[in-house]
């Protein structure tokens, strides 16, 4: 029998090593202009500071994603994730790793974040192991119920915990991340989530969501799919918290609970369901839309800014009256679909 | 043992109030399948409806007072149903929720904007004496407002037990609950069912927080975390689930009396959702809910 001819635009292993060199190089170019004190004349250090906090968020709400979007639960606890993954790279970086200050000042950075990083992913993945295997039982809002439940657990678990500043947070982490950084996560994130929601991974978990008991006749292990997805997410997530952590250089409890869980909520919904280009869309349009309220609005008069936090969820309030599955809903830009297939 | 009589009338307090919002959360729920996050903010809006009017009328008493801004807050429910809920009823499930919870940072921020961050209290229009000779048979404080509080609510409950069990309405409710979609072809106005749930639930709630700002405090911001913990009594009771919900109540609020007065009040949170994933793995569609179907 003949071989099915290679089709010309099939990804090859090219493409994953590309797409890696390629984000490595602009992350060594950012930092490189950063240290010679190029990017800050470039980008005005605010615009560099809002594209970071985009850059987390996209991390963020591209990993719930995977949960809410193509697994079909609606898990309601990503913050705790992020919280787990941030206070695991602010122990490792502050207490045991040296001070950058230390280290050579370019690759001294660097050998800090990845183990600090390494360390956020493997908690915040041991997090959602154990959200993951709580939830076999339960389906639908009970499923949310528990997410959302281990969400104020963990915050209330590192509340309590004095060795990390219980509740007054945790002060002196190292600022080993900035806008290069946080660049090249956010990139080979959506690079990795992209190529698991195409691989068979992804097929498994869109057929949960789509009919999880058609799914189980087909031979698909649903508890399986159900812990593989959840422990992806939650790595990610610490991803974010790891980066956040040595970003802000100091966290609180706090701000892991609820409200960032909602707020992550809020911009994946905006977004879309099942669609990078949603989770990417939905936190630019987030941001975009918080500061030019804040400066339209500021310009009229200081006071009215305030009134952006009435009207941007009227904002939100609208787009879901109009769009209701969210910006970018199950639809994909062309460069994040794949390949060979339109 | 007196301390435990006395923890635990404070927990039936707490209680009576969680399950004032917990029926909100478990009749909408019934009726659409929607967790409606604004309900918390709901509960805080009745609060400052019940401030605002103390505080303009000075002359009214609790018994006028109550109902009106109970009545204020129905009409601000079933509005949010009309605005902003009605239109998502048939689109996916998920994008009702986000709305929901656009409605309630909208409260949130409104009220904010509208009366200040400030934590305020309505003055007390309940009387505060204690009752004699309780105190005398239990060997605790007790004052009347307590037990004004705890009772009015119990008979708000057993109220909407009649309505929910022994009127039409009550029957079209629960018919809805049943299969929306079958109800409207005998002759039901949908419609009209699900806008005096949502006036039902947004009155119980205003209750509450009328009752809450009597016997603690109001802030813009209160829902979110009272809002959740009803919620979440709800879920433990099974929504949709009117004893569900009540029974839920009165066990979360007992829990995190009694965490804070032999434990300690920071682990409050942690035993509390910490009972709840242990009583959702052992029932996992609550105490008194409806086992989740399972289609084979």
């Amino acid at each position: 029998m003949l071989a099915p001819p290679p089709s010309p635009r099939a990804p090859g292993p090219w493409a994953l090593r590309g797409l890696v060199l390629g984000t490595l190089a602009l992350a060594v170019a950012l930092q490189l202009m950063t240290e010679a004190g190029i990017l800050p004349e470039v980008l005005n250090p605010y615009y560099l500071h809002l594209l970071t906090v985009v850059g987390m968020n996209i991390i963020l709400v591209a990993s719930l994603n995977l949960l809410n979007g193509y697994l079909g639960e609606f898990a309601l606890g990503h913050a705790g994730f992020m919280g787990v993954g941030a206070y695991a790279a602010a122990l490792l970086a502050a207490r045991v790793l040296p001070p950058p200050s230390s280290l050579p000042p370019f690759l001294g950075p660097l050998l800090l974040l990845l183990p600090t990083l390494a360390a956020a992913m493997a908690a915040a993945a041991a997090a959602g192991y154990l959200v993951g295997r709580a939830t076999f039982k339960t389906v639908g809002d009970y499923l949310s119920i528990i997410t959302l439940g281990f969400n104020m657990i963990i915050v209330n678990v590192i509340q309590n915990i004095d060795a990390v500043g219980g509740p007054r947070g945790f002060t002196g982490i190292p600022r080993n991340t900035g806008f290069a950084a946080v660049a090249a996560c956010t990139l080979l994130t959506l690079a990795v989530l992209r190529a698991l929601v195409q691989s068979s991974y992804g097929r498994v978990w869109l057929s949960i969501r789509e009919n999880p008991l058609a799914a189980e006749v087909m031979g698909v292990d649903v508890n399986r799919a159900k812990l593989q997805a959840f422990t992806i997410a939650a790595a990610f997530a610490g991803l974010a918290g790891g980066l956040w952590a040595q970003y802000q250089q100091f966290i609180t409890p706090r701000s892991f609970d609820y409200i960032k869980t909602t707020e992550i909520l809020v911009m994946l919904y905006l977004g879309g369901m099942a669609s990078l280009s949603g989770s990417i869309l939905g936190v630019v349009a987030y941001t975009l839309m918080m500061e030019l309220l804040r400066n339209l609005l500021g310009a009229f008069a200081p006071q009215l800014a305030e009134w952006r936090m009435i009207l941007s969820p009227l904002i939100l309030i609208l787009v879901m009256l109009t769009r209701p599955s969210g910006l970018m809903g199950h639809r994909e830009w062309r460069w994040l679909r794949p390949r060979g297939r339109s | 043992m007196e301390t435990v009589v006395q923890q635990l009338l404070n927990a039936a307090q707490l209680g009576a109030v969680y399950a004032l919002i917990a029926l909100g959360y478990s009749m909408v729920y019934g009726v659409i399948r929607l967790i409606n996050f604004a309900h918390g903010d709901i509960f805080m809006v009745g609060g400052f409806a019940g401030l605002l009017l103390a505080l303009r009328f000075t002359w009214m008493p609790l018994w006028a007072l109550m109902p009106l801004a109970m009545l204020l807050t129905a009409l601000l429910g079933v509005a949010i149903e009309r605005v902003a809920y009605r239109r998502l009823r048939q689109a996916q499930r998920m994008s009702l929720v986000i709305t929901a919870l656009g409605v309630g940072i909208f409260l949130e921020n409104l009220v904010r904007l509208g009366v200040g961050p400030e934590t305020r209290q309505i003055p007390s229009r309940m009387p505060t004496t204690p009752v004699a000779w309780l105190q005398d048979a239990l060997g605790v404080s007790v004052t009347w407002d307590k037990l004004l509080i705890i009772f009015v609510s119990l008979a708000l409950m057993a109220l909407l037990w009649a309505v929910v069990h022994r009127t039409l309405l009550g029957t079209a409710m629960r018919a809805v609950a049943d299969d929306k979609d079958v109800v409207p072809l005998m002759g039901v106005n949908l419609n009209r069912v699900i806008a005096v749930t949502f006036a039902i639930g947004s009155a119980l709630a205003a209750a509450g927080g009328v009752f809450f700002g009597q016997a603690y405090s109001l802030d813009p911001y209160m829902g979110i975390d009272l809002g959740w913990k009803a919620f979440i009594a709800a879920v433990i009771g099974g929504i949709g689930s009117i004893e569900g919900a009540v029974l839920g109540s009165f066990l979360l609020a007992g829990v995190e009396v009694l965490t804070v007065a032999y434990l300690s009040s920071n682990l409050k949170n942690g035993i509390a959702f910490g009972l709840l994933i242990l009583l959702l793995l052992i029932w996992p569609s609550g105490l008194l809910g409806r086992p989740a179907s399972k289609k084979v």
